[in-house]
């Protein structure tokens, strides 16, 4: 907001007849109308948020970018016409010189004192003529064959942050079953997305010892069978949790005929964020109408046998 | 919840993997009368009978296996096997009658014409 003290000086319009304290009426009307003669130098002007509504203000003349792929709507030149910075620009410097303020860089307006292009060298020698004309800046020993080559735009999404899909069959919640790997034909419960694309899936373990995993969505077949899980909080399993850990590279001279491959250990922490999602799911089982049913139906395998074809199936 | 084997097993009791395949028989090369294209193989895949229902099976990959006199080593497993696989996947419907083209990552041998191939159920879509 701009200051009182810029108001009083400069609102000529505006009868002062109280001298000693203004007050300053915020309404947004009055302090667009004065703005025109009022700022001083230096001085930005806060558009407001929220309109009265309270909905957020957007400024209708601002660029954006289409569609995240590096591209803006309008051109340098088109947003140069719509911002009116033709104005703006000899404005701003009009205002600089008002002020007599040499320090702020306007638009343009208030030239650099350049240095000499050209300047006066002593050279000797009787008959060179005592001096030469001499460039002051020497022009560059190379010219590139091509400018610099343009490099993407840094708006460019890295595949780390792309969108993630995921089945519409496959919520957490519902019970799927693994076709591949070595839990294949076990049916499984998801209990999250993980921002990888990756699915957590738990048999729970207790049932049929799939344990906390995450699996690939094309190695799944989603079930009609879904289980209430959204009474779950389970922030702190994600990628990072479940990335395999490689063991530190030892010294080279050890290593050589050292061929015994250290094994896995199941961390602490698996095996209790296995406890405590299983304890969540086995609870959701319970609560769900048909739990005895559905206990059974995750200790079962699927198959198929003469006469069932997948794609007849109805999952 | 189709399976009648749900008998209570005491935990840890291995119970046998059933078939997760579906059953396709190797039928020939992709052809016209006189010319044979040996990079895509013909299968029939059993019970699939028109074009319409061949549409779940595309892009599943099929596994040609076959014994060999050398044991060799198996991903997954730990002693030599005489096993070998060669993989491919269905790529399209042929025909109307429920046929499909699969192009293996090598070429299927001859000698495969007639046998069986498995068609897995992944990459699933469902």
């Amino acid at each position: 907001m701009s200051t009182p003290s810029a108001k009083t000086a400069t609102s000529g319009g505006k009868a002062t007849t109280k001298t000693t304290t203004t007050t300053v009426v915020k309404t947004t009307t009055t302090t667009q109308q004065t703005l025109a003669g009022t700022r001083g130098a230096g001085s930005k002007v806060q558009k407001p948020r929220t309109t009265a509504a309270g909905k957020k203000v957007i400024n209708s003349h601002a660029n954006r970018e289409l569609n995240n792929n590096g591209l803006m709507r309008f051109s340098r030149g088109r947003m140069f016409h719509r911002r009116a910075l033709y104005r703006i620009n000899k404005w701003k410097g009009d205002q600089a010189k008002l002020q007599g303020d040499k320090t702020k860089k306007t638009a343009g307006s208030i030239k650099k004192r350049r240095s000499p292009a050209l300047k006066k060298k002593p050279v000797g020698g009787d008959r060179n003529g005592k001096e030469r004309f001499v460039r002051s800046k020497r022009l560059p020993r190379y010219y590139p064959t091509e400018e610099r080559p343009k490099k993407f735009s840094v708006k460019r999404k890295k595949f780390s942050s792309h969108p993630r899909r995921f089945r519409s069959t496959l919520t957490p919640g519902s019970v799927v079953i693994l076709v591949a790997g070595k839990h294949a034909g076990k049916r499984a419960v998801v209990v999250k997305h993980l921002s990888s694309g990756l699915l957590l899936v738990t048999g729970p373990h207790k049932l049929n010892g799939v344990p906390l995993r995450r699996v690939n969505q094309i190695y799944v077949i989603g079930t009609s069978t879904k289980i209430d899980l959204s009474a779950a909080k389970l922030d702190n399993l994600d990628d990072k949790f479940f990335k395999r850990v490689r063991p530190a590279k030892k010294n080279a001279e050890k290593d050589i005929f050292d061929s015994k491959k250290e094994k896995s250990q199941l961390s602490d922490e698996r095996r209790q964020a296995q406890r405590t999602t299983d304890a969540v799911v086995l609870n959701a089982i319970k609560a769900n109408a048909d739990s005895r049913l559905l206990r059974k139906y995750l200790k079962s395998r699927f198959q198929l046998w003469n006469g069932v074809l997948p794609h007849k199936l109805r999952f | 919840m189709t399976s009648s084997k749900k008998v209570e097993k005491p935990q840890g009791a291995f119970i046998k993997k059933g078939r997760l395949y579906v059953k396709a028989v190797f039928t020939g090369f992709r052809r016209g009368k006189r010319n044979q294209h040996e990079n895509t193989a013909l299968l029939k895949l059993d019970g699939v009978n028109n074009r319409r229902e061949t549409n779940f099976y595309l892009g599943k990959r099929c596994a040609y296996v076959y014994k060999a006199k050398n044991k060799t080593l198996v991903p997954g497993q730990k002693r030599l096997n005489r096993v070998r696989i060669m993989w491919g996947k269905v790529t399209r419907a042929h025909g109307k009658s429920g046929g499909v083209r699969a192009k293996f990552n090598r070429n299927l041998p001859p000698k495969a014409l007639g046998r069986r191939i498995r068609v897995m159920l992944y990459p699933s879509r469902i």
